[in-house]
């Protein structure tokens, strides 16, 4: 799995939470709050990520990412490391 | 005559859901039908343990989606059905005239989602660290208050008050309480949908309370309040949200005016009945609306179907002089409501009185007391001006309400 395909994850779970964004194109370079996303439905869309891949790490690790790419590499580097 | 409260508070607006379907009509329709309604319990979650004969009861068709699709999908079903009939309710009364903040909601029930509760932990108890954030508000029953407050304009109050199968009826009680002192100007009481899961199932059927044994093959004989078939309630997926009022808001509309409620303990922990904690609600009742036994045309009771439930309240029947009233047992079409049944089985008084016709009570061929002017398994043609509703609870708790006729009560 790269991050690419967490990406992916990423953006399927942001759909199936906010189903107003079915049909709009997101991206790496998209943030989660610019598309709306709310403080829970974030923390809801990390952790259905978290699950989706087998990564069990604390959330507070995951702070720090601007948009949906740097949330997929951070994921990503802490999976492989 | 009812003694003239200066400002009563009347029914203005009624939501319902049940096995007969979604809203008024559906529920009109199949109460006077005494359409049949029990099968097998078939939703998940609500297995019999292996080799032991499937629940019976009686399931809702899915609710209307009232919610925004994000809001619903983070619903439970309890909350969705909550936000149908408050909907309803809402509609129906014209709850958009008054003030956000003259307005409150007194939710009725406890543990309402424990069926959900019961599978998300099977599905997360072992990978526990994905647990979903939204659980730690979700799990409070409190939460429907949120939903419901977030979804429409009640800014007076919302809270949820307990009274285990009374809680519909303590949530009338306290509705009335919170106008009468004046905190807010209409109120809604939410009778919640209480999902129950396997595991509640087979510990009511073990306690003894839920049936049936008897009619384990013949789902639509099982529920028999009152009948000398009787061995036990049968559970059935319900919930109801009234709005009560001050006469002097200028709500349109009037189903009936609430003369006089009860809400007391008995000083019972367990399941059992007690007459003595019964018959001392409804005096209250009564005594409240300047009414005696005599001046009520209509029981409807409690009356589960289990033994020492129906015995026990024939007991009251007779102790309060009810010979000459005709009664009826709402369970016997809908099943047993748990939270939502006093709020529910309300909303089927102000109906019939509207109707002038009392529902049939399913099932109810041979009456454990012929004494009593029973309605049976037909609907009968009658005026109603005073009702008497009854609702117990688990717990000690003994609720009764005494309704007037709008044309009764003016």
């Amino acid at each position: 799995m790269d991050s690419d395909q967490i990406v992916d994850i990423i953006i399927g779970e942001i759909r199936e939470t906010v189903p107003e964004l079915a049909d709009r194109p997101i991206g790496r370079g998209d943030s989660m709050a610019d598309l709306g996303v709310d403080s829970i439905e974030r923390s809801e869309i990390i952790l259905a990520t978290l699950e989706a891949v087998g990564l069990k790490v604390p959330m507070v690790q995951l702070h720090g990412p601007r948009n949906i790419g740097e949330l997929a590499d951070l994921i990503d580097a802490k999976k492989s490391g | 005559m009812p003694r003239k409260a200066a400002d009563p508070i009347r029914f203005a607006g009624i939501g319902v859901a049940s096995g007969l379907g979604h809203g008024r009509a559906a529920f009109r329709e199949g109460l006077f039908a005494g359409r049949n309604v029990f099968s097998e319990l078939k939703r998940e979650g609500r297995e019999a343990p292996e080799g032991e004969q499937p629940f019976l009861g009686v399931e809702m068709p899915e609710p209307p989606a009232v919610l925004p699709p994000r809001v619903d999908r983070t619903a439970t079903l309890t909350g969705r059905v909550a936000a149908s009939v408050l909907a309803e309710a809402w509609e129906d009364a014209g709850l958009d005239a008054i003030a956000p903040e003259r307005i409150g909601l007194v939710v009725g029930g406890s543990n309402l989602a424990t069926r959900e509760r019961a599978l998300a932990l099977v599905e997360y108890w072992e990978k526990r660290a994905f647990v979903r954030p939204r659980h730690g508000h979700m799990f409070l029953d409190t939460d429907l208050c949120g939903l419901c407050t977030a979804a429409f304009p009640i800014r007076g109050f919302a809270m949820t008050v307990g009274g285990a199968s009374a809680s519909g009826a303590v949530a009338i009680v306290e509705a009335r309480n919170a106008i009468r002192s004046g905190r807010v100007d209409a109120c809604i009481a939410l009778g919640a949908m209480q999902d129950l899961g396997g595991h509640d199932l087979q510990a009511l059927r073990a306690l003894g309370a839920m049936g049936s044994d008897r009619f384990s093959d013949v789902p639509e004989k099982a529920c028999r309040p009152m009948d000398a078939d009787h061995d036990g309630f049968l559970y059935g997926e319900a919930a109801a949200a009234l709005v009560l009022c001050r006469e002097s808001v200028g709500l349109s509309k009037t189903y009936g005016t609430l003369l006089g409620a009860a809400s007391i303990a008995d000083g019972t922990r367990g399941p059992e009945p007690n007459h003595e904690g019964q018959i001392r609600a409804a005096r209250m009742a009564l005594a409240e609306a300047g009414l005696a036994a005599a001046d009520i045309d209509h029981v409807n009771g409690h009356a589960t179907g289990t033994p020492s439930g129906d015995d026990t309240e024939l007991e009251t029947y007779r102790a309060l002089g009810l010979h000459h009233t005709r009664i009826n047992a709402t369970k016997s079409i809908l099943g047993h409501g748990l939270a939502a049944a006093g709020a529910i089985e309300t909303a089927a008084v102000l109906v019939q009185m509207a109707e002038g016709r009392l529902h049939p009570t399913r099932n109810l061929e041979t009456p454990i007391d012929p004494g009593f002017k029973w309605v049976g398994v037909a609907p009968v043609e009658q005026k109603i001006g005073h009702a008497l509703k009854f609702s117990f609870g688990f717990g000690g708790v003994n609720a009764a309400l005494v309704i007037g006729a709008p044309e009764a009560s003016r």
